[in-house]
């Protein structure tokens, strides 16, 4: 057995663990974090992706023995004092959320993206997020999501104008790959 | 719980061979994202986990001039996103972030892809092409050994057992040096490479050094071509070569037929990349 | 409803994406009752086998093991519409990965482990892996006993003695004769390997049972009701008796509608005295045991007249049923009687096989047949259009069902079902069909477009029903009680729209309960079949009325006037004309009580219903009947390019035209076309299972079965919702979820023949399969 020391969403937390322990077995189940999910445990779907030293990483193929001393932010992490980060607002303001099982490892994939790079461009955005799978959404409303806070975080809106933003309730399709259908 | 398995984390190379020559079975853990899949599926099941991220002399990233040196620890993002590695060798670049998810390249290493030593490793064709090689260190002491003498088999390396490879050393860019990598997968989202080429052209010897991966057993380095001719005749030599020297199977992911069909197409394409399409 | 809605087609947003965002939302996968073991299966290796011998023994005497159990000791049999499976395997295994032995321990780990110690010998048998080798005479049978086996009867009708599980059958008319007197003919074959829903959230169940033959589920699931029935029928248990609790679930596709590992984890907690049971399918488990989508074999012969109308279409669909067929009989059912896609059929003969073979078997998946029926429909009638040298946009245009005409089951069409011709128009015009496409960059590359009608009706027998509840908080707010799932659609947020537009209240108070519990979320059939906006809206808008009866009732009373004189506004009850004389609903949510203490009225609870109307049995001879509540109708418009060197394919454009007949919710009705869209690209370009020649699954893992990911979408996607109304649907709508993905493979796969003169006739049409065919054609030029 190990004695590790991690800290987690800002706060220090000591485990003893079996050297086979990965890090999302350490997470979901004994500090109760559910929020980072197993999609398929071998690192093919992203959704248990966490931040491992402020780098998106995979937790089911990380052993909880190599997080000693290492900074570690999940989910549960991404509002703070009750609020919302600009990401999650955006996730919801652009309908980027279906069943949900995905969102958790897609926004922290969209966060560490953000912070590497405030101004990404559609081709880095889908780099970032093309190891999450997602089946519900098809990623369109996903992208657009990472699109729209990366403008609000940059203070201005999203380049798109228009499908998230639909005040008058026309159904508007895809922005920014060419002109919509519209009814 | 991925194992039974015990861990380590020495903290000098000299440990973790010596820890390696101890446990007859125990594994190496740099970026763990093939060995941790193996250990799950049953495949592998080692008794100790040697992680060698600790290791300062292994995280090295660096050029004197003649040469790259990259650590074994090296995360593919690291390596992809130096700048002057996407410069001197964009090959080795799109190579790395071929290879998985951005998750995975903040784990995965260059060392790792090539010690799992799949016929398939997408590392191996740029650095045979470009004639890198691997040090060694290990209970005889430290050796370098070509990336081309460096696979005996299918996932096989020549390692001896406690032997570990402390990073991979990669000519930096000589005599302006070109380089391309290609990739055939069946999907444009994260995939093994159904077929994977890279070729080096040196335009000052007009030598033309062409590697294949997921074609044989092992990723193959063709023998040295004079590249002069046009670029279409080059190709049509090169074809040849690498008919003669692979020999594609079916498997899950594609058909012989279809791996006998796409590699011409990706040699004609390289090559022609590299003669006529100017850069690096 | 007059008037300009304030709520009903309004992009909405979801309550549920604070949950879903913050990762406070709890799945089964994430839930854990106290005491609860942890269980793990042993599967078999074999296709096909007997079972000689299961020593459990040395599992049983490891620490922390509570239970293990094999199919001798467990005498149940579980099936919807045919009773034809076991919880584990007795006697024989069927498939390759189906569960044999099921441990339960204090961990997963000491469960795995325990089933590694298991010991079991089989015989293996020789397995029959091609439904139409199951047809044969003198195939191995993969039920012998399968003229025993309870079904739904006067609607299925398995054939004893054979591999049938079912044959459906569609009469109409005089085929042989129209087709023998038309001017053109053909005939086509078409095939759909068996694909995965693949939900990220994969199965997982929890079964506590109690004292007095009770029990205690929570479940990843679609349907609470069926999972509740089911178990009960299986058990012998009467339905109270169970409690089924449904909470977040991480996707569906019907992948999760009918009951799975739930009778498992419930023989489990039995076994272990009483102690909750979780299990969780792996994703290699997702893949290899869990169902699929029939795999189907079709073929389809249309005669046309020169002029182009269609006077005669026959299909034959063989349906790869896999090892059990308990739903895969009702998706044979629903082929048949959609079978011919949206035409007017003079004559047309539809037969439906619906067969078993020793692989993993099907269940419902999003679009219930229709997607590998529009496959060969879609495709032949493009190669009709071709050989009577039309246009197929014109073609189709001919021949779509449109009003005076009936479907292949005598169901007169109406302006009510929308209008087909407006899709056609609309998808083609979108991707602007007619004009070529422009040259590719590449000199390697070609181009085409191609297009495909959709229809769908809710597969569903003709009693479904659901209920809902609204009850008033004490605040005047209004909580909606529905045992329908929302696993990613966005249903409970049109039903909350429609709920706040009838109340006649601010939508900031209006809840729906998000998680099912069968002790209290009245009865909904499943959430499947692109029905639960539409049962469920009208039986919203019934419960609706029936709470404003009781708050006009009320207020009536305390102003002292006729119930029909009070108006609801706002959240507020008041004399019509007299706006003064107003009591807020907060004031009568659990009753009006008088300055005087006098009290009248009570909570207000108000029940809606809606239960499928007009529906009959379909005639087993001919097929004819009513079988659809509604049908919606669509259209897909590809174009794509080709990479000729390497069978590289990539889709340039999509526009997907549906006829919605209301759009509840149009952000959240792009975002089912669009998912879906991506879906159908995966069964069109990637998907399928790969078997080795004795059955045994190649590829259940992500490595080997691709989705699509971000870097795969398409250049441009459209979308073009149309609205038609529906005349009994809610505002008008109808069911629109399954429609999207359904037939974007036979639009791409029309495209390539525009692209490239080559008839594709088997999914998945990825670029080895292009490349060969393509290889083949050039080396038969050059023959030529």
């Amino acid at each position: 057995m190990h004695e590790i020391s991690l800290t987690v969403n800002g706060q220090v937390e000591r485990a003893t663990v079996a050297a086979g322990m990965t890090l999302l077995e350490l997470l979901r189940d004994r500090l109760h974090l559910t929020g980072t999910k197993e999609g398929c445990g071998i690192g093919e779907c992203g959704a248990c992706t966490v931040l491992l030293d402020g780098l998106p990483v995979t937790a089911c193929l990380v052993l909880a023995v190599e997080t000693d001393g290492c900074d570690v932010r999940t989910i549960e992490g991404e509002a703070t004092a009750g609020r919302l980060s600009a990401l999650q607002q955006a996730f919801i303001d652009a309908g980027a959320i279906q069943c949900g099982f995905c969102t958790p490892g897609m926004v922290m994939s969209a966060r560490a993206l953000l912070e590497r790079n405030p101004n990404p461009s559609d081709e880095e955005i889908v780099e970032a997020i093309a190891g999450n799978l997602c089946r519900c959404t098809g990623y369109e409303a996903i992208l657009h999501a990472v699109r729209l806070a990366a403008g609000r975080l940059q203070g201005r809106e999203a380049s798109d104008g228009g499908r998230l933003l639909a005040r008058d309730g026309e159904a508007n399709s895809a922005p920014d790959r060419g002109e919509g259908g519209g009814r | 719980m991925l194992g039974g398995f015990d861990y380590v984390h020495p903290r000098s190379t000299e440990d973790a061979c010596r820890l390696l020559a101890e446990t007859a079975d125990a594994r190496i853990l740099a970026g763990g994202t093939d060995l941790l899949v193996e250990i799950r599926n049953g495949l592998r099941a080692p008794s100790l986990l040697v992680d060698v991220k600790r290791i300062d002399e292994l995280a090295c990233l660096d050029t004197d001039g003649t040469e790259w040196i990259v650590g074994a620890t090296v995360p593919l993002n690291v390596l992809a996103e130096r700048r002057a590695i996407r410069d001197a060798l964009p090959a080795l670049a799109d190579a790395a972030v071929s290879i998985g998810t951005y998750q995975l390249r903040n784990r995965a290493t260059l060392a790792g892809n090539l010690c799992n030593a799949s016929p398939a490793a997408d590392s191996a064709p740029v650095l045979l092409a470009i004639g890198a090689s691997v040090s060694v260190a290990g209970p005889g002491g430290r050796r370098t050994v070509p990336i081309s003498e460096l696979f005996a088999g299918a996932k096989r390396t020549c390692l001896e057992p406690g032997e570990i490879v402390t990073d991979v050393r990669i000519p930096a860019r000589p005599d302006g040096m070109r380089c391309a990598f290609l990739k055939q997968q069946r999907i444009r989202g994260h995939d093994l490479a159904v077929v994977n080429v890279a070729g080096a052209y040196h335009p000052e010897t007009k030598r033309l050094h062409i590697a294949i991966g997921s074609c044989a057993p092992t990723p193959i380095l063709l023998e040295p071509i004079e590249a002069t001719g046009s670029a279409a005749a080059v190709a049509d030599l090169g074809i040849g070569l690498a008919e003669a020297a692979t020999s594609p199977i079916s498997d899950v992911r594609a058909s012989a037929d279809y791996r006998r069909a796409v590699l011409p197409i990706l040699l004609r394409r390289l090559i022609g990349r590299l003669l006529d399409g100017g850069g690096p | 409803m007059s008037g300009e809605l304030r709520y009903v087609g309004k992009p909405v947003a979801r309550d549920d994406a604070v949950d879903k965002v913050t990762g406070a939302a709890r799945y089964t996968h994430d839930l854990a009752i106290p005491g609860m073991l942890h269980a793990a299966m042993v599967t078999s290796p074999h296709a096909s086998a007997r079972i000689v011998r299961i020593e459990p023994s040395a599992a049983e005497a490891l620490p922390g093991v509570r239970a293990v159990l094999t199919g001798e000791t467990l005498d149940y049999r579980v099936g919807l519409y045919m009773v034809d499976k076991r919880i584990l395997a007795r006697d024989v295994v069927r498939y390759q990965g189906e569960p044999v032995v099921a441990v339960a321990a204090d961990t997963l780990d000491i469960a795995r482990e325990a089933c590694r110690l298991v010991e079991i010998d089989y015989e293996p048998l020789e397995p029959v892996l091609d439904p139409r080798d199951a047809l044969q005479d003198g195939s191995p049978l993969v039920h012998p006993d399968l003229g025993s086996y309870e079904h739904m009867k006067g609607v299925f009708f398995p054939e004893a003695g054979t591999n049938v599980a079912h044959h459906q059958k569609v009469r109409k008319g005089d085929f042989d004769a129209a087709f023998a007197a038309a001017d053109v003919t053909l005939t086509a074959s078409f095939y759909n390997p068996p694909v995965q829903h693949v939900a990220m959230e994969t199965h997982a169940t929890i079964v506590q049972t109690l004292p007095a033959d009770r029990a205690e589920i929570w479940t990843s699931s679609q349907a609470p009701y069926t999972v509740r029935h089911l178990m009960s029928v299986c058990f012998g248990l009467p339905h109270a008796s169970l409690r089924v609790h449904v909470p977040y679930v991480g996707g569906g596709f019907g992948g999760k509608a009918g009951v799975h590992l739930e009778p498992l984890a419930f023989v489990l907690s039995k076994a272990a005295g009483g102690r909750p049971v979780k299990i969780v399918a792996t994703r290699e488990e997702e893949f290899n045991t869990i169902p699929s989508r029939q795999g189907l074999h079709s073929t389809v012969e249309i005669g046309a007249k020169r002029d182009g109308t269609i006077v005669a279409l026959k299909a034959t669909y063989v349906w790869d049923a896999g090892a059990y067929a308990d739903y895969g009989v009702n998706v044979g059912r629903a082929a048949a009687y959609s079978g011919g896609g949206p035409y007017v059929l003079p004559n047309c003969w539809i037969d439906s096989y619906v067969v078993y073979t020793n692989k993993i078997f099907g269940t419902a998946y999003r679009g219930f047949g229709h997607l590998e029926v529009l496959c060969g429909i879609e495709r032949a009638i493009d190669q009709m259009a071709r050989k009577l040298d039309m246009d197929p946009v014109e073609f189709r245009r001919v021949n779509l069902l449109r009003e005076g005409e009936t479907t292949i089951t005598g169901e007169p069409f109406t302006m009510g079902h929308g209008s087909p011709v407006a899709c056609l128009d609309a998808a083609a015009e979108a991707i602007d069909w007619g004009t070529p496409s422009s040259p590719p960059e590449q000199a390697s590359k070609v181009r085409g477009k191609g297009i495909a009608m959709l229809h769908k009706a809710p597969a569903m027998p003709t009693y479904t029903s659901c209920a809902v509840v609204i009850k008033l908080d004490e605040d005047g707010a209004a909580d909606v009680l529905v045992s329908g799932v929302d696993y990613g659609q966005g249903t409970y947020t049109v039903l909350k729209q429609i709920a706040a537009e009838e109340l006649k209240l601010s939508i900031d108070k209006v809840h729906v309960t998000w998680d099912c519990d069968t002790a209290f979320s009245p009865y909904d059939w499943q959430t499947v079949a692109s029905r639960f906006a539409y049962m469920g809206g009208n039986a919203v808008i019934e419960a609706a009325a029936d709470c404003l009866r009781q708050i006009r009732g009320v207020a009536g009373q305390a102003f002292d006037v006729a119930p029909a004189r009070i108006a609801c506004e706002d959240g507020v009850a008041f004399v019509d004309g007299d706006p003064g004389r107003r009591i807020p609903y907060e004031q009568l949510a659990l009753g009006y009580t008088f300055e005087n203490g006098n009290s009248i009225g009570g909570p207000v609870i108000g029940h809606g219903r809606y239960i499928a109307t007009g529906l009959t049995h379909l005639d087993p001879q001919t097929g004819q009947g009513l079988p659809a509540q509604y049908w919606t109708y669509g259209a897909h418009a590809v174009e794509i390019e080709v990479d000729t060197e390497t069978g590289e394919i990539e889709v340039l454009d999509i526009a997907t035209a549906i006829d919605a007949g209301k759009v509840l919710n149009p952000k959240l009705c792009i975002g089912q076309v669009v998912g879906g869209v991506i879906q159908g690209l995966g069964s069109a370009l990637w998907e399928e299972f790969r078997f080795d020649e004795r059955g045994r699954f190649l590829n259940p893992a992500f490595v080997d079965y691709k989705i699509p990911t971000a870097k795969d979408l398409p250049r441009r996607m459209q979308q073009a919702l149309l609205e038609y109304p529906q005349p009994d649907g809610p505002y008008g709508a109808r069911g629109v979820a399954e429609h999207p993905m359904i037939s974007v493979p036979s639009a791409i796969g029309n495209a390539l023949f525009d692209a490239l003169g080559i008839e594709f006739t088997t999914l998945p049409l990825n670029y080895e399969r292009i490349l060969r065919r393509i290889r083949e054609a050039q080396e038969g030029n050059e023959v030529a």
